[in-house]
Order: C-alpha cells, then sequence, then structure tokens
C-alpha cells in the first residue's frame, strides 16, 4: 500500500474517532454503549412490487397457502389472499414459496476469507489470541467486504449475518451485524438499531489455546469459568465505579476498553454469543450469568442442549445448532442431527447457525436434515415451525425481532421468493429483497453481484 | 413396523443361512434404465437380486418390506471419503489417514479400516452402503498410499477391495518438501518412469482380483520410493488417481495420462469444467463435491456449482465424493454425499445423472462395477421414504450384500434417550 492511501486511511479514522464520541456524548450514553464505528449502510430506493399466489410461511409459525403480500416503501403493507393492488408491479408467485429472508447470527465473513493464504495462517483476523480476554476488539475493524462469502449469502437468500470474533479467547469481544450487500467497507453493510452482539467462548478451544507454552491463559475447564468470574467481578467495580461518578460520588475511573465492554454485559446492553458444547459446559456458563445477574442471549453450536433443554428455558437462552456438525473433537462427540426438533419441542428458543461460508449458504437445508432426524425418532415438526429456525428466532437474538424475520404489516421487507420449498435441496432464492429493495435477481445473472477479488479472475461470478 | 422386520432380518441371519427377501410396491431405479420400474418387486436371494419385477411374485417364505410406492435404490456410494480411518479428527491417535513413515512408500488404508467407527454407523444410517477410503498425503511425495474399497455391512470388516488404485496429491503448497508444483509434476513422471524401466512380466488378470487379506496387489513394501505403488498403474490393473483442482493441473494430469498410457482419475477437481473437453477426450474421470463453490485456495478460484452438469456434458463420467472438503465432510459421508449430489440437479445435472455419480459411475470409475438392481447384481440397496437426493428424506431400510443392516446411529440412540428430556 502507497503511503497516499496510507495518510488518506488515518485521516479516515480520525473523522471517525471524533464524530464518534461527541454524537454519543449527547446522547448521556453509557461508555459501553457508544459505538466508535458508525454504520453507513443506506437501504437503496424500494421496488415496490405485490407477490401473488405463494406459499408464504411468516417466519413466525404461521402459513397461507396461495397468499399475497404487498411491499410498499421498503416495508411490508399487507398480506392475506386476493390483495387489492394499489398500482405497483406485479409478481407471479403461484407455485412458488415466500419466507422471510434467512438471518445466520453465526459468521466470519470477511475474517476467515476464502481463499485462505500463508497470512490467515500466520496471523488470522478471525480473533486476537495475544490473550484470552479480547474483550475491547470490534470484529468489524478487520472485515474484509470484499469476501464473496456475502455474494454467495445473498444469491441464497441471506438478508442478515452477524459476524462473530472466533472463539480462542474466553473474552472475545464485540460482533457486527451486516447486510450482505456491496461496499466498499463493512462500514457501508452495517445494521444498526439491534442489541449489541459480544462473542465469549467455554471448553476445549481456550483451554487448549492457553496450555500451549507460549500462550498467556488457563489450560482446563475450571479455569476457563473461574477466568470469567474473575473478569465479571472487576467488570462489576468498574461499573460500579462510573455509576457513581456519574451520579457526582467519587471520581470517574479511567477508561479501560475491556471493562467496559464487560460492563455492557452486566448492564444489559451488550449481548453474549457462547460457544459452549457440553451440557456441563453450558450448565456453568448458566450458573455464571446467574450469578452476576445477566442473560446470555444465545449458547452457540450447543451440541449437547438437547440433554438440558430446561435450563436453557428457564435462562430464556436460546440455542444456536448446526444440523451436521458433530464428531469432529472430544467435545463434540455426542452432537445429534436432531436438536433443533428437540429443543422445539423442549420449548428452547432454536435457530441454525453456519460457522461456515459454506454452510451458510444452506441453513434452511440444515433445518430440513435436523427435522428429518426428529422425524426418525417420531417428532414431526412442520414447515412453518422450521422456518423459525432460521428467521424470527434469530432475530430475537440480535434484538431485531420487531424489523426482521417476520413477515407482518410493518415489518421491514427482508423476504425472499423461493422457486419451490425453502426446504428443498432444488429450490433457488430467484428474488432477494432487502429493505424492499431486490438484491438479488436469479433472472438477471449479469446483474449477478461479485466482489473486487472475483472480478476478473474468470470464476464464477464472470 | 421398521424394527419388527429388523427382528425378523436378524433371527433370519443365521450363518451361511440364505435368506429370501421380497421389496414390494418399489419405484424402483434400476440404473439400467433413465426411469424407475413402477410398483416394482424386487426379489433378493443368498446376497443377490434375481429379479426386478412390476407387480412381480413373492417368493414362499420371504420377509416382505413394503416400499409404499417409494423410491428404491443401489446402496449409495462415496466416491471419497475418509471414514473408517477417522475417529475424532482433532485427535491424531484416533486418525488412521496418513503415513508418517520416511522410508516406506505407500499406505494401504484396507489395513486401517473400522466399521465398528460412529462415522460408519451415520453413514450406512444415510443409505451409503459403499465407499472409497483415500490416505491422506504420505512422507513420500506427491504420494498418499493406496486407497481402498469399503462395503458398510454390519461388523468391524467393512473391507470390500483393497488397493484399487493409487493416490497422488498434486497443487499450490501441497508438498513443502518438493515446493513447486512443477516439481512436483517431474517426481511423478520420475516415479512412473522407474516404474516402467523395473516393470515385470504383467501378472495374469485373474490372481490380481479381489485379493482380501493376503499380499497387496502393488508388492511387498520396500524398495525405491513409488516403484511398487505404481505398477498396478503402468500394467493398466489400477488407476491413478490424483487430487488435484487447478485447471492447469487438470490439464498437466491430462497430458501424463495420454504420456504414460495409464488410467488417470482427478479428485477434487475444483476447475474441471475448465478442461471439460481434454478431459472428455482422455477419458479421465471426475470426482467431485457439487457443494463447492468457495475455493480454499488460489488452485480453486474457479470453483462452481455447476461443475457436474458441465463435465457430464461434455461426456466426461462424474462421481460425487468429498476429498479436501470442510472440516465435517468425513462425517457426513452420506448426508453430505446426498446434498452434493442433489445440489448437482439444481445446478443443470439430469437427475437421472447425479443418481449414476452416487452408483454405477463410482464403482465404475474405481474398478469395481455394479451398482444396479439387475438380476445377479450384489444386493446392495435402500428403501427411501423421499427422493434420496433430499436431505429430507430418511433411508428406512439399508440392504447390503442381501441382509438388512443397521440403519439406526449413535445419533439416532442418544436422540431417543433424551427425547423426552424437559
Amino acid at each position: 500500500m502507497s503511503m497516499k492511501r496510507i495518510g488518506l486511511l488515518a485521516a479516515i479514522g480520525a473523522i471517525l474517532c471524533t464524530a464518534g464520541p461527541a454524537g454519543a456524548q449527547r446522547q448521556a450514553s453509557w461508555p459501553w454503549q457508544q459505538d466508535p464505528f458508525p454504520s453507513r449502510y443506506h437501504a437503496p430506493p424500494a421496488d415496490d412490487m405485490l407477490l401473488r399466489g405463494a406459499t408464504i410461511l411468516d417466519g413466525a409459525g404461521g402459513r397461507i397457502d396461495g397468499g399475497d403480500i404487498l411491499l410498499r416503501g421498503g416495508k411490508i403493507v399487507a398480506m392475506g389472499k386476493n390483495l387489492a393492488n394499489p398500482g405497483v408491479r406485479e409478481v407471479d408467485a403461484r407455485g412458488r414459496w415466500i419466507t422471510p429472508g434467512v438471518i445466520d447470527v453465526h459468521t466470519h465473513n470477511g475474517t476467515f476469507v476464502l481463499p485462505l493464504t500463508a497470512i490467515d495462517r500466520e496471523a488470522s483476523d478471525v480473533s486476537e489470541v495475544s490473550t484470552p480476554n479480547a474483550a475491547d476488539t470490534w470484529i468489524e475493524t478487520a472485515v474484509n467486504a470484499q469476501d464473496m462469502a456475502f455474494d454467495r449469502a445473498l444469491a441464497n437468500g441471506v438478508t442478515t449475518t452477524q459476524i462473530l470474533p472466533g472463539s480462542t479467547p474466553i473474552f472475545a469481544g464485540r460482533s457486527v451485524v451486516v447486510k450482505p450487500v456491496r461496499g466498499a467497507t463493512v462500514w457501508d453493510m452495517k445494521v444498526t438499531g439491534g442489541v449489541q452482539g459480544f462473542k465469549m467462548a467455554c471448553g476445549e478451544n481456550p483451554k487448549s489455546w492457553g496450555a500451549d507454552d507460549d500462550n498467556e491463559g488457563p489450560t482446563s475447564r475450571q479455569g476457563v469459568i473461574s477466568y470469567m468470574r474473575q473478569e465479571f467481578l472487576d467488570a462489576q467495580r468498574y461499573k460500579r465505579a462510573v455509576e457513581q461518578a456519574r451520579a457526582g460520588a467519587g471520581t470517574m475511573p479511567p477508561r479501560d476498553l475491556k471493562l467496559e465492554a464487560v460492563a455492557g454485559i452486566l448492564a444489559g446492553d451488550v449481548r453474549v454469543n457462547l460457544h459452549c458444547y457440553r451440557a456441563g459446559d453450558i450448565a456453568a456458563v448458566l450458573a455464571v450469568a446467574k450469578e452476576f445477574g445477566f442473560r446470555i442471549g444465545a449458547i452457540h453450536h450447543a451440541t449437547e442442549a438437547y440433554k438440558i433443554p430446561g435450563l436453557l428455558r428457564e435462562a430464556g437462552t436460546c440455542a444456536a445448532v448446526w444440523a451436521d456438525w458433530w464428531g469432529f473433537k472430544v467435545e463434540a462427540q455426542d452432537a445429534i442431527r436432531a436438536e433443533a426438533p428437540l429443543l422445539e419441542r423442549a420449548g428452547v428458543c432454536v435457530m441454525m447457525h453456519s460457522d461456515s461460508a459454506n454452510d451458510g449458504q444452506r441453513l434452511n437445508i440444515a433445518a430440513a436434515k435436523a427435522a428429518a432426524a426428529g422425524r426418525r425418532i417420531g417428532i414431526d415438526t412442520p414447515a412453518e415451525t422450521m422456518i423459525k429456525w432460521t428467521t424470527s428466532n434469530p432475530a430475537k437474538l440480535l434484538g431485531l425481532e420487531k424489523r426482521i424475520g417476520t413477515l407482518a404489516p410493518g415489518f421491514e421487507a427482508d423476504i425472499v421468493l423461493w422457486s419451490g420449498d425453502p426446504f428443498s435441496i432444488y429450490s433457488r432464492a430467484d428474488l432477494v429483497l432487502i429493505g424492499g429493495a431486490i438484491a438479488w435477481d436469479r433472472s438477471k445473472p449479469r446483474a449477478e453481484p461479485i466482489s473486487d477479488f472475483e472480478l476478473g479472475r474468470g470464476g464464477i461470478g464472470q | 413396523m421398521r424394527i419388527l422386520v429388523s427382528l425378523l432380518a436378524l433371527a433370519l441371519a443365521a450363518p451361511a443361512a440364505a435368506q429370501t427377501i421380497a421389496v414390494i410396491h418399489a419405484d424402483a431405479w434400476t440404473m439400467d434404465a433413465d426411469t424407475p420400474v413402477r410398483d416394482a418387486t424386487i426379489v433378493i436371494e443368498n446376497g443377490r437380486i434375481t429379479s426386478v419385477a412390476a407387480g412381480g411374485g413373492v417368493p414362499n417364505g420371504a420377509t416382505v418390506i413394503d416400499a409404499r410406492g417409494k423410491p428404491v435404490t443401489p446402496g449409495l456410494v462415496n466416491g471419497a471419503t475418509q471414514i473408517g480411518l477417522v475417529e475424532i479428527a482433532g485427535s491424531p491417535d484416533t486418525s488412521d489417514t496418513g503415513s508418517a513413515d520416511e522410508r516406506n512408500p505407500g499406505n494401504d488404508v484396507s489395513r486401517a479400516l473400522n466399521g465398528n467407527s460412529t462415522l460408519v454407523g451415520l453413514a450406512r444410517a444415510d443409505g451409503i452402503t459403499r465407499a472409497l477410503i483415500f490416505p491422506s498425503p504420505s512422507r513420500q511425495a506427491p504420494f498418499s498410499g493406496e486407497p481402498a474399497l469399503a462395503r458398510l455391512r454390519d461388523g468391524v470388516d467393512i473391507l470390500d477391495k483393497p488397493n484399487v488404485g493409487v493416490y497422488a496429491v498434486i497443487g499450490g503448497g501441497a508438498w513443502d518438501r518438493l515446493g513447486s508444483r512443477g516439481v512436483q509434476w517431474a517426481a511423478l513422471r520420475k516415479a512412473l518412469d522407474e516404474g516402467k524401466r523395473g516393470l515385470a512380466p504383467p501378472l495374469p488378470a485373474d490372481k490380481k482380483k479381489d485379493r482380501k487379506g493376503g499380499a497387496p496387489a502393488g508388492g511387498p513394501p520396500g524398495g525405491r520410493p513409488g516403484e511398487e505403488l505404481i505398477r498396478g498403474v503402468l500394467q493398466g490393473h489400477v488407476p491413478l488417481a490424483i487430487q488435484t483442482n487447478r485447471e492447469s493441473d487438470i490439464r498437466q494430469a491430462a497430458a501424463l495420462a495420454s504420456d504414460f498410457g495409464i488410467r488417470v482419475i482427478v479428485v477434487g477437481g475444483a476447475e474441471a469444467w475448465r478442461a471439460a473437453d481434454v478431459l472428455a477426450a482422455t477419458k479421465i474421470d471426475v470426482i467431485l463435491d457439487p457443494v463447492a463453490n468457495l475455493p480454499f485456495s488460489f488452485d480453486q478460484l474457479g470453483a462452481r456449482q455447476d461443475n457436474a452438469a458441465i463435465l457430464t456434458k461434455a461426456g466426461v463420467r462424474v462421481a460425487v465424493g468429498q476429498a479436501g472438503g470442510a472440516i465435517h465432510a468425513t462425517y457426513n459421508a452420506g448426508m453430505g454425499l446426498r446434498e452434493g449430489a442433489g445440489l448437482a440437479v439444481a445446478n443443470g445435472l439430469p437427475y437421472i445423472d447425479a443418481l449414476r455419480a452416487v452408483t454405477v459411475n463410482p464403482l465404475a470409475i474405481w474398478g469395481r462395477g455394479g451398482g444396479t438392481l439387475a438380476p445377479g447384481a450384489d444386493a446392495d440397496l435402500v428403501v427411501w421414504d423421499g427422493d434420496p437426493l433430499e436431505p429430507s428424506t430418511i433411508a428406512l431400510h439399508v440392504i447390503v450384500e442381501g441382509r438388512e443392516a443397521e440403519s439406526r446411529s449413535r445419533q439416532d440412540r442418544l436422540a431417543e434417550r433424551y427425547r423426552d428430556a424437559r
């Protein structure tokens, strides 16, 4: 990179740094509520339309056969049968299916960027691993917007994804939620208005990293849990000091970016996504959350959550699960494909997640596999329930459940028109709308969005 | 019903006892025709299919399986996987994929196969009855060793046929000790040249067939690297499988096949579609994963999901396999195979060609043949509750060598145990 460009970037950085805190201070927000990296995402002009005659799964458990849906000004205006057309473009959707856009709450898009090269092996951006406590990091500052994974996701009906840092640190840092649209930077894709996400990890990943001679950190499960409690204790003290200083009692402690983020968790302003596999690990972190008075948003992977559904249900904690990642490490030995239907049946908020740019293209197929595994043991899950696992339940985790993930009047028009049953391997996303604007149209392959990386390399996007 | 039939099958499976099974009301995809035989009765006796006929009769005393009009296919075959060699990928002491032997070439995976593995049980429950098991790269660049065909019958012994080829890997960064892929190709050619010079008169073909537990077809271990591995390839008994992805390497593979007059299989083949013409002309088969549309390395920049459709249209024989894929690929050798084949159809591969890519094609490519529902064929078949290429479909009955095999996986048992957990 030339010196000139470095200078330019530094200048942009300086503008952001001054604009962020100033804006935040006007709202008198707590330090952990501030966002130093504001979004520049603007929804494109809406393509108003009336889609007619589709099988509609509304994402919240409802189904309309032969249903119409009217989209205007980026919002869903009406849904039902035989809607009157107020004079907008009409799309014949007979024989096709409509669902909310797919929401993937666990990706490493933009940081685990394919193709991998030597630099990824030497110094990966998936997580900051110099310390088990990387609570001060914001994964968005690493995201490469030119990752073609965003294009693949969009073309397969994904309209929102949460990018999480990896699971090596115990406190891994803040997440970012993005729309998989083309932009020069992640901030052209960043979704605001939800609850700020945060990643934590327990079990084999952090302890095996700590056990390496060159690294800092606990080397056992008990060490990992105790590390968490100590950090929450420190953050509790820090948060109290900040609150007292605001109330005029005592001096404001110096800013500490790590403690600030963890204090945000305790305040309920920052929502934890906790990577955990075994039932005992899940029970332990739920106990820690109870001890410190916060709610964990979701246990991710949660491969043994099906053994202890009551603990998650009572804690109001969701489970973000796979269908077919199992066995590849010791703590994943008891993972089962039927986990989602078992958790659904037990009343736990459950969702499919990918952790992979490959699998993130087929979260509905993951749901189909999970439901089939349920059928093998006599549990039937209807399509209108399965779709919750990829739409409204993940929206809840992101704190966006009043805006996306459900098809109802007033919701943002993030919708997918599928060529057929969204749980069939043969179905394709014919039309993907984000905020009521067409973001992907399969009938116009020339308009296929491709990343700068792919341009001119002769691959799929040409 | 399913449990009852399973119990019956067990009861009848006395040692050496002949078992007769009749699958009735089947939508039978025979693979001999492009469309299924409707309402077929499939009769199985002594491990073989004896008849497939629309509305055919049921022999006296046969165990009857009513397919209720649902599809019945030959047992599916994974063209490249490592089930039977791996239990926990993250724990080397449970993984037998690669050789670390500096002095001796080869890695005969048939001696490491473990039919009791949970990965094998799940693949069978998902409708896989055979699979090509490939070794990981060895210390004898560019060779990995000798792959074997596995047959997923019940029990520990899942060997179908050992030494069905020689497996090599070529690509960017594939071999630290060799460096450039130019050197990798040179090493492969040198091994072929040396093998050619030291070649003994060819063995009679009948002595090469169906070794089970005997000496490797390639000869005893020892000698110069590559020499004995390569002999079978030069003699035309087995193919040389080259796991490679970049267009330039695929064209090199074709040139190598022509120069030495040997049969080559390309495994992986992310950019094979770009060389479809030359692959068709040199009769090189391709074993690919249709799921791939993101490049793990620069070798795979052209990865696209219509790879299988383009190659098949050009006349290249294609099978589905899962070499060099994601962490969990080996763990889903059954479901992943079906998902891949289904995705190939979604991307333009005719349905019957997708079925062939997971039945007859992999068996033909690895020199075994079969994989049909035809009188005289081995009775490996699956009764499905829907379209086998849909991940939402369940394999209701898995019959291997004429016997109903265990189709409940460890996952099913765990799910049943915690079914009512609240």
